[in-house]
């Protein structure tokens, strides 16, 4: 019975695998394929790999773009992990009233569409260019402002924090640790997987982040990946097979911190092996 | 676990490395151009002339409006040296969000000096935010150009845009498939849609092929037949819905409910499915405008399989056999370097005749400068279209495409159209259909 | 009272550390998201079209409710809602489940391979299922070939179906992301608790039921929340892959706002109501759905 068992667990798991993958190996597929084969839905690899990429290299500044969604995004990512986790931290382990107050509102800033917020911050911005060029409009700096700090991830930390048991605040305070060095010798250690699993997120969202970089960018010099690959499709006569390797290779970034990343999973469940 | 945040802050360190190599690049360029932005905000009466002589352009297509726009930038760099000319290229959704979000935030930071705008919408702008654009009246003369194009361009008699391409419609054939169900191409050059139909289902019993590929969720083929017959969504001021009692609507919408009715056409969801319904050869016909033209002849294996007949024409109110979909046309937004800009354009598009040659025979670009409508360019036969002299064509249709106003809320009602579509497609009375579609649409505009 | 004395000025003390952990987060949070919500909410009082804005009191909220377009839209967007958002929660519960079991084989190959969808281009996904689904797509050959359906099923030209196609679409794309939640806490709870179980010989699903849900229902409230301000929010599927289409049969609020702002002309105001709109149904829902979880911690 265990033996039939074990059997489904694999079929399910494979079939879901193989649903999931499909779509991302006819990407693959597909960015070796000439336009017209694209458009219909060749199933075979081509030849056309070398004359896509370089028809990318030749009508787009990939490199440029590239290392402007990768700075944008890493900074977001470093610095959401450390405001979130830090608030997520305080709200649960030095829980009160007023804090659960004020973390309801908080919360409230997730159920607003971004649309709504847009005008608003975008003449926020205007006003800033004024006084600090080095923030205001088509600037890094405007495009991880409103993004870095997500009532989501504070969240997510707090939830996680509640199964965070609390015997090694205690042993900690026991040891004469600041509550600052407790929250770095201790909990930071132990919430390993939490922190993983917030880093794929982020970045992710910041890495195919699209219409507040759209709106906010202004020059050739600063945009982003989404924005370039946006660019790509408008236009009588898209070329589809330049559009797909722009997209695989938009694609790698966010694949390979997951792959980096989830070793923090196995890591994590080693731990609580041993 | 060592190894995986070793290999995490490698590739960090990496991306930082060069990141930070290009950050005192990207970082002085940026505070160069934000010094410049903040001293003239600060005191335009002293703007250096060497600001005004930089401007920004918005376009979309790389293989058709940007390649037109590097066109003029070449011609007018030989006369003006000293102009720099940035050419920004965004998708067309993207322009109409930055645009929109833009001059409604009041900041005129970030806007370019130029932008190229849809002539379905041009007017929702022009009348929104009318003062931050710039009068070219003293530049161009609207006149000089496709009288339909007028209507777009133009605002309380001032004339704001240069009008660039054609939208001009055809009947791009498969004659192949014609000539098995008994047609040739001669007999399509004066046909109404009730023909059109019945063609389609002589093609479908001998080749099996659908006539023609229809996308629910877009009415362009209503469009086209309304504005042959000289009529739109709207009345002529622009504002109010001309739905119940507009008779070539009517006729269209019938039409379309015959189309799939006597089961010839497919249906496509995206563009993609659309050009590769064509490339693949499952369609014999498709009306649309002539900017298909490169997506048709990419199939080069389909060379001298296609022709384009004159658009077939409604019964209803002295219909023509030419009408437009898509075009647009280039504004001039009224900020710093508006001066240059007008300047720019008055030089290239809106006079340099032979510049408008070298668009068509390099890009392919159908302009819509009259005085540009001749010349060895046009008159050149196209071997993929079987020797057609496909451009004087299309120019020849150009010159009767009827002026309708476009007004303010084509896409609004548009997508009320589309609900009404379908309750009709299913079964729901025509006049029923329009006239609730009528009363939502004034409900809903004001 | 000495020592009340005392233990007051380390409450004191407590109170300020704790402050000073979510003070970033909560400067941030005001400045770039309850000041911008705060001019959204006075634009939504607003009407006109562009810049020429006028105040026109409480006539957008009135006409919300007379409006065909937007009652349709949140019709769609609860059909989403309540048929989407379970499906994937109990998919993606079930999945971890399954990839957190020790002795399983190929676990890093699973994984990324159900999280590879959420990391998936938006643009490529679009075209992707646009082309499985097309009328002779490949899901349709498949469908026929098996004999499941005498004719083609019309996936996003049908109202129902596109519906159908909408909901497997975001059920595709956002499995593998709630399912790495799940992951991250299941990792985290001690294997020695599932050991203990087992040697009291409790079964699998008594596991699941007994251990697994009540450990991880602060992760299960948190997706599920966050699930249903996305679906409410939803916007990238739709516009990506059936425009609203047919018609309007698939079209979602996020879209409507879009549309009112971007595609009609523009009119800022109206859509600020429609947005406010959302805020009132995620605030009720999220009210609904701690007290259903039950969880008195809030």
């Amino acid at each position: 019975m265990a033996k039939s068992k074990r059997f489904f667990m694999y079929l399910f798991l494979s079939i879901a695998a193989i649903v999931s993958i499909f779509p991302f190996l006819w990407m693959v597929v597909s960015s070796t394929n000439k336009s017209v084969d694209v458009t219909r839905g060749r199933l075979l690899p081509g030849t056309h790999l070398l004359d896509n990429f370089q028809k990318l290299l030749d009508t787009t500044d990939l490199q440029l773009s590239l290392i402007n969604s990768a700075k944008i995004s890493i900074t977001t990512t470093l610095l959401a992990l450390l405001i979130a986790s830090l608030a997520g931290y305080g709200f649960e382990v030095f829980r009160s009233r007023s804090k659960d107050i004020v973390f309801n509102i908080l919360l409230l800033s997730m159920m607003i569409p971004f649309a709504a917020l847009m005008i608003p911050l975008y003449r926020m911005f205007g006003k800033i260019s004024n006084v600090f060029p080095w923030m205001g409009i088509d600037t890094m700096t405007s495009v991880i402002l409103p993004t870095v700090t997500t009532a989501f991830l504070i969240f997510f930390f707090r939830q996680s924090t509640k199964m965070f048991p609390k015997e090694l605040l205690e042993a900690g305070r026991m040891d004469g640790l600041s509550e600052l060095g407790i929250f770095l010798r201790i909990y930071l250690p132990t919430m390993k997987t939490t922190y993983a699993a917030g880093a794929i997120i982020t970045f992710m969202s910041s890495w195919n982040n699209y219409l507040w970089p759209l709106i906010v960018l202004q020059t050739p010099q600063t945009k982003t990946m989404p924005l370039l690959i946006s660019t790509l499709g408008s236009g009588y006569a898209p070329d589809y097979g330049m559009i797909m390797i722009a997209i695989v290779i938009g694609t790698i970034p966010t694949a390979l911190v997951f792959f980096v990343m989830q070793k923090q999973f196995v890591a994590g469940m080693i731990g609580s092996v041993k | 676990m060592k190894k995986g945040i070793a290999l995490l802050l490698i590739c960090l360190l990496m991306l930082t490395a060069c990141s930070s190599n290009s950050n005192s690049n990207s970082g002085s360029k940026n505070t160069g151009n934000a010094a410049a932005d903040t001293g003239t905000a600060g005191n335009p009466a002293t703007t250096e002339p060497a600001q005004a002589k930089e401007i920004t352009i918005w376009a979309w297509d790389p293989a058709f409006n940007i390649a037109a726009l590097e066109v003029a930038k070449a011609e007018y760099a030989k006369t003006n040296p000293d102009v720099k000319i940035n050419i920004v290229e965004y998708a067309q959704n993207d322009i109409i969000q930055k645009l929109n979000t833009g001059l409604n935030s009041g900041t005129t930071k970030g806007l370019p000096n130029i932008v190229l705008i849809e002539d379905y919408r041009s007017q929702s702008f022009l009348q929104s935010y009318k003062d931050s654009f710039y009068d070219l009246s003293s530049s161009i003369k609207g006149s000089d150009f496709a009288d339909y194009k007028a209507g777009p361009t133009s605002l309380d008699g001032k004339q704001y845009g240069i009008p660039f391409d054609s939208g001009v419609t055809g009947l791009y054939v498969r004659t192949d498939y014609l000539e098995q169900a008994g047609y040739k191409l001669a007999d399509l050059q004066d046909i109404d849609w009730n023909k059109y139909i019945e063609i389609g289902k002589a093609v479908k019993e001998k080749t099996g092929k659908a006539l023609i590929t229809l996308d629910p969720n877009d009415l362009g083929l209503i469009r086209m037949m309304i504005q042959s017959a000289g009529e739109w969504y709207l009345k002529e001021d622009g504002k109010t819905p001309n739905i119940a009692g507009n008779a070539p609507l009517k006729e269209a919408f019938e039409i379309y409910k015959g189309l799939t009715d006597s089961n010839v056409a497919n249906v496509h969801a995206d563009w993609s499915q659309f050009v590769a319904a064509l490339n693949s050869g499952d369609v014999a016909s498709v009306p649309t405008g002539n900017w298909i033209t490169p997506s048709i002849t990419a199939e080069a294996s389909q060379s001298g399989k296609w022709a384009i007949a004159p658009l077939p024409k409604l019964t209803a109110n002295e219909s023509v056999h030419a009408s437009n979909l898509g075009g647009s046309s280039w504004y001039v937004m009224n900020v710093d370097g508006k001066e240059t800009a007008a300047d720019f354009m008055a030089k290239t598009f809106g006079s340099n005749v032979e510049m408008y040659q070298k668009l068509l025979t390099d890009i392919g670009v159908i302009g819509t400068f009259k005085a540009a409508a001749g010349g060895e360019a046009y008159g050149q036969a196209n071997e993929f279209f079987g020797g057609q002299k496909v451009v004087s064509d299309f120019a020849a249709w150009t010159e009767q495409i009827p002026s309708v106003n476009y007004g303010i809320n084509t896409y609004a009602i548009e997508d009320i159209l589309i609900v009404e579509m379908q309750n009709y497609l299913n079964g729901k009375d025509i006049d029923s259909v329009l006239s609730d579609a009528q009363a939502q649409a004034e409900s809903q505009i004001k | 009272m000495k020592k009340t004395n005392s233990s007051v000025s380390i409450r004191t003390k407590s109170v300020l550390t704790g402050w000073s952990f979510v003070l970033l987060a909560v400067i941030l949070i005001f400045v770039f998201y309850f000041y911008p919500m705060l001019q959204a909410l006075i634009l939504s009082f607003q009407t006109g079209t562009g810049s020429n804005l006028t105040f026109t009191g409480f006539d957008n909220y009135s006409r919300l409710l007379s409006d065909k377009t937007f009652i349709t839209s949140v019709k769609n967007t609860f059909i989403y809602l309540l048929v989407q958002v379970p499906l994937m929660i109990v998919l993606a519960l079930f999945i971890s489940v399954l990839l957190n079991d020790s002795k399983l084989k190929f676990k890093g190959f699973f994984r990324t391979a159900i999280f590879l969808p959420c990391v998936t281009s938006l643009v490529a996904y679009s075209v992707v299922f646009k082309y499985l689904f097309a009328g002779n797509g490949l899901v349709n050959t498949m469908l026929l070939k098996l004999q499941l359906v005498s004719a083609p099923i019309e996936w996003i030209t049908d109202p129902f179906w596109a519906k159908i196609t909408i909901i497997i679409a975001i059920t595709w794309r956002w499995t593998g992301y709630n399912m790495i939640f799940y992951l991250s806490a299941l990792q985290n709870i001690d294997n020695s608790i599932y050991e203990a179980a087992r040697i009291d010989g409790a079964s699998a699903s008594r596991q699941f039921f007994g251990i697994t849900v009540p450990l991880l229902k602060p992760i299960i409230l948190f997706t599920s929340i966050t699930s249903t301000i996305g679906t409410l929010q939803l916007f990238d599927e739709v516009m990506n892959i059936t425009k609203g289409g047919p018609g309007n049969a698939t079209q979602t609020i996020s879209q409507y706002i879009y549309n009112l702002s971007f595609k009609y002309s523009a009119d800022f105001g109206y859509a600020a109501t429609v947005s406010y709109s959302i805020v009132i149904m995620i605030a009720l829902l999220s009210v609904i759905q701690f007290k259903v979880a039950g969880d008195k911690n809030g």
